[in-house]
C-alpha cells in the first residue's frame, strides 16, 4: 500500500507540473494567485470577531495605524509618525492622500470614529488602552492612555481602520458583507464555503500590489488541501498536514516552507492550597513540586514522537522577538529532563508517593493535542505523579477552564501575544487574581506574587519601551524561578507551495498576498 | 384528501416545535457560546458585553421565548459567529447540496433499478453474484475513505477530475446552479458518484429481494404465459409490485443525504450547508444549529409526504387518509 500510494503521488506531480507550466504563461502579464486556506473567514468587518481566515482578510483589506511587519517589527501604517506630548498622551500623524476603495479621503476623523465604534462592539479589548481619541487636525490625532503605556503602538496595529461615512450608512450586518478599507486589496467578490476573491487596489499608498489577482479557497481537508495543491489548482496552502510533509518535500516542483509559530503551548499548574481534583492539600503549592513536574516532561520527545519534529521546544514565556524576553535564559537547560532529581524534589516536599490529579487538554485546538496529553501522562507517572485526562472539544474547553478555575488543577492550552510584548500576557495570566481591573483574569495557575505583581505595575507605568523591556525582563527571570507554568513547545507553521511563488511566512500567520510575488 | 393534509399540516408543526425545544435543551450542554467568540484573555467586562450583543444575557427560558415569537414573527434568528440572519446562511449555501444530492440520487437509481431488477430475476447468474458482491463494497466502504481513494485516482493520479471545489455557476431562475456550465459538471462528477454509493447499494438490494419475491408470484406466470414480453413482465408487472419499499427508502435516503451530506462536502470542498452544520456545532452557534435542524425536519416531512402520494400513484388500493 505504501508503494502504491507513493507511485501515485508521484505520477499525480508529473500531471501538475504540467498545468503549472501552461498555468504560468498567462500569469505573465497579470499575475494571480490562487490560496487554499483550511477554512472560509467569517467576517469581513473588523469589529465582528476575530480568527485566523478574518484576520487574513482584514489585513488585506484595511490597514492600522501601525504596521505590523512580518518579523513583528512596528512600523509606520496609516500614521507617518508619532511622538509623546505626555507620559499618558500620544500626538499621530496622519498619512495625506490615503483614500479608502470607495474614494473617500481618510482623515483624523476616521480614526476617532474608529475607536468609539469598537469600544461598542463585540472587541472593546481593541481599545482597552486608550482613554480618548480626538482629532487635532484632519491630519493629526490625539490618543491619551489611562495609565502610562509604552506599547500603545504595538495595540493600534490591530486596530483596523473603518470609513466613517461608509460604516455608519452601511450597517454591521453589511459590513461583513461588504468591506471598504484603505488596504492593498478590495474585495470582488465572496461566495461562502466557495471562494473569496480580491482584487488590487492600484491607488494603495504603499504601492500597487504586485499580484493582481488573489482568491482564496477553504479546504478544511488536509489531505483535499494536499491534492488540490499538487494537481496544480491551488498555488499555496495554508497549514499543509505533517504526515504529507515529506511527500510534497520529495516533489519536483513544490517546496514546503516552516517557521515556528507564535503559539506557545503552556501547562498552568494550580497554586492553591486546595485544588479541585487533587485530595488533600494541593502538592503543587510548594516549588519544589513544580520544579520536579518540569524535570519529568521531556519535551524534546514530545517533538520526536508526537509532533514529528514539526515543533521548537519554548525557552521562555515569549519568544526571544519580544519585549521582555532574557537573552541566553532557557527553562530546557534550567531543567532538563531528570527523572531522579524531581524524584528527589518531590521526595523533599514530602511527596515521595506522589498524587493524583486531572488534566484539562482540548482535542481540537492545538496541533495533536490530545496526544501530547497523553505523553505528559506517561511521563508524569515516571515520578509517581497519576494523571487523569479530561479531553474535550474546544467549544466546552474554554468555559470548562475558565477563571476561577473551579474544576482545574492543571490546564494545557496555548498562548500567543502577536503584538510582541511580554506584558499583556504576564498581567492577563500571571498577575493576582482580582486585585486590579483588567489584570489576572486569565490567571489559571492562581498564582499569586507581589514582587510578580509590582513589576508589572512598574511596566505598564512606564511611558518608555526599553525601561519597559528591563522591567518585564526581570519579572521573566523571577517566573522561570518559580514555575507557576511550564512552557512545552511552539508549533511550527507548515505551508506548502508551488515552485516560482514567492512567499516569506509571518510570525503572526496572516498571509499576505501584497508581501508575495510570482517569478 | 384535504383532512389528511390538515393533519399532516399539524403534525408538522408539533414535530418543528418538538425540535427546537430538543436542540435548546441539548444545547445548554455544549458549553458557552460567548468564549468562542470573545478574545482568550477578555476581562469580565468585556465578555458580559459580547453576551450583551449576542442576547446570552437572558436565562435560557427567556431566550426560548424571545427565539419562538421572533419565529413567528418570521425572524429565525442571528448566528453568533457570522453575526447574520441565520436562515440566509442556511439558503445560501442549499442550492450546491440540492444539487449534488439530486445528481447523486439519479446516479443511483439509473444504476441501482435495472441491477437490481436483473438480480432479482437471475438470482443465480454468474453476473448477479458479482452485483450482489459490489453491492456489498458499496454499503461497507465508508464515504471519507472512497472519497479520497477517488481524488487520488481520478484528479491526483490521472488528472481527469478536480479533485475540490465547485467550479464554475451559472445563474438559473436566481439560483447559483454549477450543472448550468460543463465546468461545474466536471466538478460535481467526483463528490456526487461518493455520496451515490452508499444509497445505490441499498436500493439495489432492496429492488433485487422486491423482485425476487414478486417473481414467485402466479400474475407473473399469468402474464408471461399471456404472450407478455420477458422485459415487459418485468418492469410492468414485476417491478410496479416490487417498487413500494424500494421507494420508502428511496425518500429516507434523499431527506438523509440533503441533510447530512457533511463528509463529502468537507472532503470536495463543496460548499453546501451539510459543512455549516459541523462548524456551527463546534462553535456552539445555537441559532444555526436550530433552524438547520428545524429545516431537516421540515424536510423530511415534506418528502414523506410526496412518497405517500407516489404511493398511491403506484398501487391504486392504497389511499390517503
Amino acid at each position: 500500500m505504501k508503494t502504491l500510494s507513493h507511485t501515485v503521488w508521484r505520477m499525480g506531480a508529473l500531471g501538475a507540473t504540467l498545468v503549472v507550466a501552461t498555468a504560468g504563461a498567462t500569469l505573465a502579464q497579470d499575475k494571480a494567485l490562487t490560496i487554499g486556506l483550511t477554512a472560509d473567514p467569517s467576517h469581513l468587518y473588523p469589529l465582528a470577531g476575530e480568527e485566523l481566515s478574518s484576520n487574513i482578510m482584514y489585513y488585506h483589506l484595511y490597514d492600522p495605524l501601525v504596521a505590523r511587519t512580518a518579523e513583528l517589527e512596528f512600523v509606520p501604517g496609516l500614521a507617518e509618525s508619532w511622538e509623546t506630548v505626555n507620559d499618558t498622551t500620544w500626538r499621530f500623524k496622519l498619512r495625506e492622500g490615503v483614500t479608502f476603495h470607495n474614494g473617500n479621503a481618510f482623515t483624523a476623523a476616521d480614526v476617532v470614529f474608529t475607536v468609539e465604534k469598537a469600544r461598542a462592539s463585540i472587541r472593546p479589548d481593541l481599545v482597552a488602552n486608550i482613554a480618548s481619541a480626538t482629532a487635532i487636525d484632519d491630519l493629526t490625532v490625539e490618543i491619551t492612555t489611562p495609565t502610562p503605556y509604552a506599547v500603545l503602538p504595538n495595540d493600534l496595529a490591530e486596530l483596523l481602520i473603518l470609513d466613517e461615512e461608509y460604516t455608519t450608512a452601511t450597517g454591521d450586518e453589511q459590513m461583513d458583507l461588504k468591506p471598504m478599507g484603505t488596504g492593498p486589496y478590495k474585495l470582488e467578490e465572496w461566495i461562502k464555503e466557495e471562494r473569496l476573491v480580491l482584487s488590487a487596489f492600484d491607488a494603495y499608498w504603499g504601492g500597487a500590489p504586485k499580484i493582481k489577482t488573489v482568491t482564496f479557497r477553504p479546504i478544511t481537508n488536509p489531505a483535499t488541501r494536499t491534492a488540490a495543491l499538487l494537481t496544480g489548482e491551488v498555488d499555496v496552502v495554508q497549514d499543509l498536514a505533517v504526515r504529507d510533509v515529506d511527500r510534497v518535500r520529495n516533489e519536483s516542483g513544490f517546496e514546503v516552507i516552516t517557521r515556528p509559530s507564535l503559539l506557545n503551548v503552556v501547562l498552568a499548574m494550580d497554586t492553591r492550597p486546595e485544588s479541585p481534583t487533587i485530595e488533600g492539600p494541593n502538592p503543587m503549592v510548594d516549588q519544589r513540586v513544580r520544579e520536579a513536574i518540569a524535570r519529568a516532561i521531556d519535551v524534546d520527545a514530545i517533538n520526536k514522537i508526537v509532533m514529528n519534529g514539526l515543533a521548537t521546544p519554548s525557552t521562555q514565556f515569549v519568544p526571544a522577538s519580544h519585549l521582555g524576553y532574557v537573552d541566553g535564559m532557557d527553562f530546557r537547560q534550567m531543567y532538563p529532563v531528570d527523572i531522579e532529581k524531581a524524584k528527589a524534589l518531590m521526595a523533599e516536599a514530602g511527596f515521595p508517593d506522589g498524587f493524583t490529579m486531572t488534566l484539562d487538554a482540548t482535542n481540537n485546538r492545538y496541533v495533536n493535542d490530545a496526544q501530547i496529553a497523553q505523553a505528559l501522562a506517561s511521563m508524569l507517572a515516571k515520578i509517581n505523579v497519576t494523571l487523569n485526562l479530561n479531553i474535550m472539544p474546544k467549544s466546552n474547553f474554554w468555559g470548562y477552564i475558565r477563571v476561577p478555575s473551579d474544576n482545574s488543577s492543571f490546564i494545557m492550552s496555548g498562548w500567543d501575544v502577536p503584538a510582541g510584548d511580554a506584558g499583556s500576557m504576564y498581567a492577563a495570566l500571571f498577575y493576582s487574581r482580582d486585585k486590579k481591573e483588567g489584570y489576572g483574569q486569565v490567571n489559571r495557575s492562581s498564582y499569586s506574587n507581589p514582587e510578580v505583581d509590582a513589576l508589572i505595575d512598574k511596566a505598564d507605568a512606564t511611558p518608555d519601551v526599553a525601561e519597559r523591556d528591563a522591567i518585564l525582563q526581570e519579572a521573566t527571570k523571577l517566573l522561570m524561578a518559580d514555575i507557576p507554568m511550564i512552557p512545552v513547545h511552539y508549533e511550527q507553521d507548515i505551508y506548502g507551495v508551488r515552485d516560482g511563488v514567492k512567499l516569506t511566512p509571518r510570525t503572526d500567520k496572516f498571509l499576505s498576498a501584497f508581501e508575495m510575488d510570482i517569478e | 384528501m384535504l383532512g389528511y393534509l390538515l393533519k399532516r399540516l399539524i403534525q408538522m408543526l408539533l414535530v418543528l416545535w418538538i425540535v427546537s425545544l430538543v436542540v435548546f435543551l441539548m444545547m445548554s450542554f455544549t458549553g458557552d457560546p460567548v468564549f468562542m467568540i470573545v478574545p482568550i484573555d477578555a476581562t469580565d467586562a468585556e465578555i458580559a458585553q459580547a453576551r450583551r450583543i449576542l442576547g446570552l444575557d437572558e436565562s435560557l427560558p427567556v431566550q426560548y421565548w424571545i427565539f419562538i415569537s421572533s419565529l413567528l414573527q418570521g425572524d429565525f434568528g442571528q448566528s453568533y459567529v457570522f453575526r447574520q440572519p441565520a436562515m440566509t446562511l442556511i439558503l445560501e449555501r442549499m442550492p450546491a447540496t440540492i444539487e449534488m444530492v439530486v445528481v447523486a440520487m439519479v446516479l443511483a437509481v439509473v444504476v441501482a433499478i435495472p441491477l437490481g431488477v436483473y438480480a432479482g430475476a437471475n438470482p443465480n447468474g454468474r453476473l448477479s453474484r458479482m452485483i450482489m458482491a459490489g453491492s456489498l463494497l458499496g454499503i461497507s466502504l465508508p464515504g471519507f475513505w472512497v472519497g479520497m481513494v477517488l481524488i487520488y485516482l481520478f484528479a491526483v493520479h490521472w488528472g481527469i477530475f478536480p479533485s475540490s471545489g465547485r467550479g464554475d455557476t451559472a445563474e438559473v431562475f436566481g439560483l447559483r446552479l454549477s450543472l448550468a456550465t460543463w465546468d461545474g459538471w466536471h466538478h460535481i462528477a467526483l463528490p456526487a458518484i461518493t455520496l451515490s454509493l452508499g444509497t445505490m447499494a441499498i436500493l439495489l438490494r432492496m429492488t433485487r429481494a422486491g423482485m425476487m419475491e414478486v417473481a414467485r408470484q402466479d400474475y407473473m406466470k399469468f402474464a408471461r404465459a399471456k404472450g407478455a414480453t420477458r422485459h415487459d413482465v418485468l418492469y410492468k408487472h414485476g417491478l410496479k409490485n416490487a417498487l413500494i419499499p424500494v421507494v420508502t427508502i428511496f425518500g429516507l435516503q434523499l431527506g438523509d443525504l440533503i441533510a447530512f451530506a457533511t463528509i463529502t462536502e468537507t472532503i470536495f470542498s463543496w460548499p453546501g450547508m451539510g459543512k455549516l452544520l459541523i462548524d456551527s456545532i463546534y462553535r456552539a452557534d445555537r441559532p444555526v444549529i436550530v433552524v438547520y435542524l428545524m429545516l431537516v425536519a421540515l424536510i423530511f416531512v415534506v418528502i414523506n409526504f410526496l412518497v405517500d402520494i407516489v404511493y398511491t400513484l403506484i398501487d391504486p388500493r392504497i389511499t390517503l387518509k
